[in-house]
């Protein structure tokens, strides 16, 4: 058996290493948008799929819950073996990717939706600020307490301008309603009826109109647990036997 | 033999295996309604007079559907109520048309409602045609915990239309805008500059490459306690630039559409009340002595004791049931309007004859048609509570129609 190593210069190395990242990262890159978009589905779903789910109550408090999974454990591991702030940035893009796939395919070209009904929301500023956060900060702790603060409190901000006009009202019927309700009342989902849409309710416990900032508030604390939660889950992750023995 | 198993292993041979069951497959045109079981199709909702026209038309043409329906007394306890919350909905495959109005005895359906038990309730939508297609429209009541109820179905043509389809709708600042295309360009603007910084991010560390070996070398060698001092200064001064961009831009954008938009409410959603009618049925009183349901035969035979208080003879005309309308030939001729409109003409026998004012009969009505077995109604003898429930139509002799809702245990018989 031949054992001598296929390697024998430090350009030959050099290239072997480029090639195993374009391979890699690749790899990596649909993975991230299999893994995300699957995931987001399950646990965000209509709140992303559709323009009229998008309220100020619920839609900012669900979302970044589920969003920071994949950043909070792949953050670790990307940033303990290789300290690349990127996990942030680089899974929401996948998942923004594979949205705009997915909603272009599946819900305007099969199911027949005009596309700014189904649009996803926007999230890679989010992950922008805790990658930079995390490299400026080189800590996990500071991280969640800065990063994943500003990660559930600008969650509504940063998807207004995106979605502001359709929440300009309407008088339709009789009935006010935003451009987003008529959306939702005119183009026909059968197996979506009013009723169904878990947006925000007028109760005796919202103060007047501060429902943005104060769910962005309690968005953004949550997120803090959130973080450190999914960091926690990604150490535990890392020190699996196996990876050491794939490396 | 071991050569034929070869053969089928063959790659091409595999290909069509896998191909065939795609192509002789049937279009799934139905909505699921046989799905649900029958006692509960009986006992949730009845619906009468469909009317959907015109049944041709072309892409942006108006359609409408109109009818009546009644939650039925014999609602099933164990089922979320329709007196909670539920919604008038349509059942077409997707937006192939656009939803223009729909209204319950005058009130508009744009919320969610409640429906009273045993009371008249009249529907009307219009639609309008947005892709062409032949398309089975059904009325639809969706019920909270319950789920949907589908009313009975016509079928309408859609065809091509001449020039784009456009939902015009003006708003209450006086700017008229078209719901097909609205905000996109906005959208995919603000989506693709998100898009485009974060690739630049992503990018930045992509022209370290290689990374991922040489970097995880690194990071090994220098340990825990010194592996930051592979960040280098151009590293931090990216980050603060990229995170100062960022903060900037949320908030900034932020800013800009609050400028842009001045004027916006939050989504609008909540319960509207809808005024039920009576039956007015009060002079014809039905009580069920007994219904069984004959298996062989597919008859459903019921004893009944009719009281009339009104002022003229009365005679049952028809016997409606899980959106199936069984005829009594002699007092009505309509036939199916098309191929899946569920009526089943002379299925109607009635013994008794009618009765007179101010008498009571006992009369015995027998529904018999293969429609029991294709609209899966038969397996009513394998649901859990075996009860039925329908309307009766009597007619007097100047025309007039009076519904009557009767219902209770059934019998199978099985010889």
């Amino acid at each position: 058996m031949n054992t001598q190593s296929a390697v024998r210069t430090t350009a030959e190395q050099h290239r072997a290493h480029v090639i195993f990242d374009w391979l890699a990262i690749p790899i990596i890159v649909l993975l991230f948008m299999g893994i995300f978009s699957f995931h987001f589905a399950l646990t965000v779903g209509d709140w992303d799929y559709w323009v009229d789910w998008r309220d100020r109550r619920w839609w900012p408090l669900v979302t970044p819950l589920s969003l920071l999974v994949l950043p909070g454990v792949f953050g670790y591991l990307l940033w303990e073996k290789f300290r690349i702030p990127v996990a942030g940035t680089l899974s929401i893009l996948c998942l923004a990717a594979a949205s705009w796939i997915s909603r272009t395919l599946n819900f305007e070209l099969f199911a027949g939706f005009p596309m700014n009904m189904v649009w996803p929301s926007t999230y890679v500023g989010l992950g922008l600020l805790l990658d930079c956060t995390l490299l400026l900060t080189r800590s996990f702790f500071w991280t969640g307490f800065i990063g994943g603060f500003l990660f559930g409190l600008l969650i509504y901000p940063l998807n207004w301008p995106l979605l502001a006009p359709f929440h300009v009202p309407v008088e339709y019927n009789g009935t006010l309603v935003t451009v987003a309700d008529l959306q939702g009342y005119q183009y026909i989902r059968t197996a979506m009826p009013e009723y169904v849409r878990i947006i925000e309710e007028s109760t005796l416990r919202t103060f007047g109109e501060a429902v943005t900032p104060l769910t962005a508030v309690f968005a953004a604390f949550i997120a803090i647990l959130n973080y450190w939660f999914w960091v926690w889950i990604g150490y535990l992750g890392a020190k699996a036997i196996w990876i050491r023995k794939v490396v | 033999m071991k050569q034929q198993i070869d053969a089928w292993r063959k790659p091409y041979l595999r290909l069509i295996l896998c191909i065939l069951p795609l192509l002789t497959a049937d279009i799934a045109l139905a909505h699921g309604e046989r799905a649900q079981q029958p006692g509960l199709r009986m006992r949730t909702v009845h619906w009468v007079d469909l009317e959907v026209f015109p049944n041709q038309l072309k892409v942006g043409e108006e359609l409408t559907i109109r009818g009546k329906f009644i939650p039925s007394k014999y609602w099933p306890e164990h089922m979320a109520s329709i007196e909670d919350t539920a919604f008038l909905n349509v059942g077409v495959p997707g937006p192939a048309f656009l939803r223009i109005d729909s209204r319950v005895n005058g009130v508009p359906m744009i919320r969610s409602t409640a429906f009273q038990v045993g009371k008249l309730y009249e529907y009307e939508m219009t639609l309008r045609a947005r892709t062409a297609g032949r398309y089975h429209v059904h009325p639809v009541i969706s019920v909270q915990d319950a789920g949907p109820i589908i009313g009975n179905g016509l079928w309408v043509e859609v065809l091509p239309g001449s020039g784009a389809f456009s939902a015009p709708v003006q708003t209450l600042l006086g700017e008229t805008i078209d719901l097909e295309t609205y905000g996109l360009a906005n959208v995919l603007g603000w989506s693709a500059l998100w898009f485009a910084l974060g690739l630049a991010w992503f990018g930045y560390w992509l022209t370290k490459c290689p990374i991922i070996i040489p970097r995880f070398r690194r990071v090994q060698e220098l340990g825990p306690e010194r592996a930051d001092e592979i960040l280098t200064p151009a590293d931090r001064r990216a980050g603060a630039l990229f995170f100062t961009v960022t903060f900037l831009l949320i908030t900034g954008g932020y800013f800009w559409a609050e400028e842009r938009w001045p004027i916006t409410t939050p989504l609008q959603t909540g319960k509207i009340e809808t005024p039920p009618r009576e039956l007015d049925n009060e002079h014809v009183q039905v009580r069920v002595l007994d219904a069984r349901y004959r298996i062989p035969g597919r008859s459903f035979r019921l004893e009944l004791e009719v009281t009339n208080r009104g002022d003229e003879a009365i005679r049952v005309a028809e016997f409606t049931t899980a959106t199936v309308r069984f005829l009594n030939a002699q007092l009505l001729n309509e036939m199916p309007r098309d191929s899946h409109d569920l009526v089943a003409p002379d299925s109607l026998r009635v013994e008794g004859g009618a009765i007179p004012p101010g008498a009571t009969r006992t009369l015995v009505v027998f529904a018999e048609d293969a429609l029991w077995e294709t609209q899966r109604l038969t397996t009513l003898i394998y649901d859990p509570d075996s009860r039925f429930a329908g309307l009766l139509h009597f007619i007097d002799t100047r025309g007039r129609r009076t519904l009557v809702e009767i219902g209770g245990p059934m019998i199978p018989r099985f010889t």
